[in-house]
């Protein structure tokens, strides 16, 4: 027995020392060598590995070491990391989303690297500026649009009598009628959504140029924003009127997409992979603008949901990484063709938005140029300073919206959900 | 009249063990199925096992992390139950009048909860990266060191040794062994049910462990399955079939070693000296 448990702890012991060799050699960094933290294989990682290549070009011994994690965990990891105030363990490059950056910019400041007049802010879409800066420095280059559209069946609209047309300038009211008389004519819903995500409510807001905070991005801005006062009724109309399924997480929320629950979801441009995903709907869908918020003249048809950018660490090999940003994502016209084509990522540089990939027609979507619109669209988005806690805030309206749904007094429910976000968040 | 009690009795665990086994079937089923099929909620066995598995190989490196949750596993359960039994023992069998002070705050420890400790500790192994690189941020020992032994664990120990007969060491005493002799020639063999239940409980726990794997290890190549399959599920379209199967490779190894060794587990869960 005695001879059995030596042997078992000799045997641990190797591994262990094995476990210690193996991995050591890992950490010798060199400076071709740039390590970069971002989520999603198939878009994020995939653009990352196209930058490589293309960076390789003309730095043959470069290396790109990229991380792949969660969105969920690169924020833990990088709140534990700069917390730690260690340097070590931390990448050359991070990818934020825009929503989240400022509440890392402002909390552990120093450690991003500022890239003012490291490349040129006027060749990107101005509402992506305006997200990953902080009082005229700018922080990151922006990576890809959140450039929403109205994905519309246009199967289901024709059998109500209407068609991409009519969706065309068209504000919320209006669409909630055309909504139903789809639901009388097929018997779906009209859009989809996650009553714990309002992401629909932050799309109608920046419709109209205001966020849960003003501009400086600090001071609550619930109680007396008119657009958010029109974007809970609206988003109460669709309850109320049974046009609205409700979906509780992401694979549901594709599920009611590819089985035709549901006639249309207003969302970002990014979800175009995972509608496409259902072949037997090829033809039935197109991309609308967005509607406009009724009764608020600054509302445009054109929003913006989710999106990042990349940032730089302050450490060592920064300027490195910089090098790496600006000669691929902010500089290549080429680069950004095949990012649109082979990813379907759509970018936020505009001379890169102006090439020849941006004008394919997809039959997907009945031959229409979804590209070519979601930038056009983009360049209309209206710039806002997300602040420091757009997701904290979001909290609390959440709730807020629960007890409007259930027939609470707006205005009312709205100055509660005001104190407690001014108290929570100081 | 019994029979009647019998037969609702059967109908009412039926019921119940086949809400609790439709998770699994789940995702057996899901495994073989295209994504697509898996979110319209699919319950039929598909045809895309071969596809699945090809391009699970084609996106990670699967091999790689199974090596390295095993590694992790292995070493943390030997380790934490040789770690773990010696202190239950010597709390149990020696006398001392600070003993109870002292598990009194072992078992305090248990309410600390551990991401309170994350931030110091990785401060720790950022220090510990600077003298010696092979045991610091991103390597395999730093994923297993702060998970070496619980208070549960040693508690646990404790709790079976209560049971363990003190007769059985007097006679080795007699018989001329040593301490150390007497712990791992007549303790180890006589307590094989609570090694095997405590076994079960670390590897498991060690297999499943996210958060400080999570934190400290970074390249790839030191990638945990737990780690793995949660990119897999990060992307704005994820493929479910993909996922289900590397959840079922994932969940492969814990359901072997909970089948081989479930006869002592029971047993190690009652208590192991009868």
């Amino acid at each position: 027995m005695r001879r059995k448990t030596l042997l078992l702890l000799s045997f641990v012991a190797i591994l262990f020392v094995t476990a210690c060799s193996s991995s050591s050699t890992s950490n010798g960094k060199g400076l071709e060598e740039l390590t970069v933290w971002a989520w999603d294989p198939s878009f994020n990682i995939k653009a990352l590995e196209m930058a490589e290549e293309e960076y390789k070009a003309e730095h043959p011994d470069f290396k790109l070491n990229i991380i792949e994690n969660a969105q969920d965990d690169i924020i833990q990891k990088l709140n534990t990391t700069l917390s730690s105030g260690s340097t070590k363990g931390l990448p050359n490059i991070v990818l934020i989303e825009d929503y989240r950056a400022k509440s890392f910019l402002e909390a552990y400041p120093g450690s991003f690297y500022e890239l003012t007049d490291k490349f040129d802010t006027s060749d990107f879409i101005p509402y992506k500026i305006a997200a990953t800066s902080i009082e005229d420095k700018n922080y990151a280059i922006p990576f890809d649009t959140g450039s929403t559209g109205l994905y519309v069946r246009t199967d289901l609209l024709e059998q109500a009598g209407y068609t991409v047309e009519d969706l065309q300038n068209i504000d919320w009211n209006q669409y909630i009628e055309i909504g139903k008389d789809v639901k009388e004519a097929t018997g779906k819903k009209l859009i989809t959504n996650n009553h714990n995500d309002l992401g629909i409510l932050r799309i109608m807001m920046q419709s109209s140029g205001t966020w849960y905070t003003e501009e400086d991005g600090v001071t609550t801005n619930i109680a007396n924003n008119e657009a958010l006062k029109i974007a809970f009724k609206v988003y109460k109309d669709l309850v109320d009127e049974d046009l609205m399924n409700v979906h509780s997480d992401w694979s549901q929320q594709i599920q009611a997409l590819n089985s035709g629950k549901v006639a249309s979801i207003p969302i970002g441009n990014w979800i175009t992979p995972s509608i496409k995903a259902e072949e037997s709907q090829t033809g039935d869908w197109a991309v609308a603008p967005i509607p406009s918020l009724p009764g608020m003249e600054e509302s445009v048809h054109a929003s913006n949901l989710g999106g990042a950018s990349w940032y730089v660490l302050n450490i060592e090999g920064k300027e490195e990484a910089v090098d790496f940003l600006t000669t691929t994502f902010s500089s290549n016209v080429d680069f950004y063709q095949e990012l649109v084509s082979e990813v379907g990522a759509i970018g936020t540089y505009i001379p890169g938005t102006e090439g020849k990939a941006y004008k394919a027609k997809d039959d997907y979507f009945g031959g229409q140029a979804i590209y070519e619109d979601f930038t056009n669209w983009s360049k209309e988005i209206p710039e806002v300073n997300y602040g420091m806690n757009t997701y904290a805030i979001e909290d609390i309206i959440i709730v807020a919206m629960q007890k409007y749904l259930q027939g609470g007094d707006l205005d009312t429910i709205l100055e509660t959900a005001q104190e407690q976000a001014e108290k929570q968040i100081r | 009249m019994i029979k009647l009690k019998q037969g609702f009795i059967y109908a009412f665990l039926t019921i119940v063990s086949i809400i609790s086994i439709f998770p699994f079937f789940f995702m057996l089923v899901s495994a073989t199925n295209k994504s697509i099929d898996v979110t319209r909620g699919s319950l039929l066995p598909g045809a895309h096992l071969i596809e699945n598995i090809k391009s699970l190989l084609a996106t990670v490196d699967i091999g790689q992390a199974m090596l390295n949750s095993g590694v992790i596993a292995i070493v943390t359960t030997v380790l934490s139950l040789v770690i773990a039994s010696l202190a239950g023992y010597g709390f149990e069998i020696y006398q001392s009048k600070a003993k109870d002070i002292v598990f009194n705050i072992l078992l305090l420890s248990m309410m600390i909860p551990f991401a309170v400790l994350m931030v110091p500790l990785f401060r720790m192994f950022g220090s510990i990266s600077q003298v010696a690189p092979a045991i610091g941020i991103d390597t395999l020992p730093a994923a297993i060191i702060p998970t070496l032994t619980t208070a549960f664990l040693i508690f646990f120990f404790r709790q079976n040794t209560k049971l363990f007969p003190r007769a059985l060491l007097e006679a080795g005493r007699i018989d001329g062994l040593s301490e150390l002799g007497l712990f791992f020639r007549i303790y180890i063999p006589t307590m094989k049910t609570t090694y095997a239940a405590a076994a079960i409980i670390t590897f498991m726990s060690s297999w499943n462990n996210y958060l400080w794997p999570l934190v400290i290890l970074q390249s790839p190549e030191n990638q945990t399955i737990p780690l793995l399959i949660s990119n897999l599920g990060s992307s704005y379209s994820p493929d479910y079939g993909v996922i289900m199967l590397a959840i079922v490779i994932a969940t492969l190894p814990t359901a072997l070693i909970f089948f081989f060794l479930q006869k002592y587990f029971v047993a190690g869960m009652l208590g192991s000296v009868k």
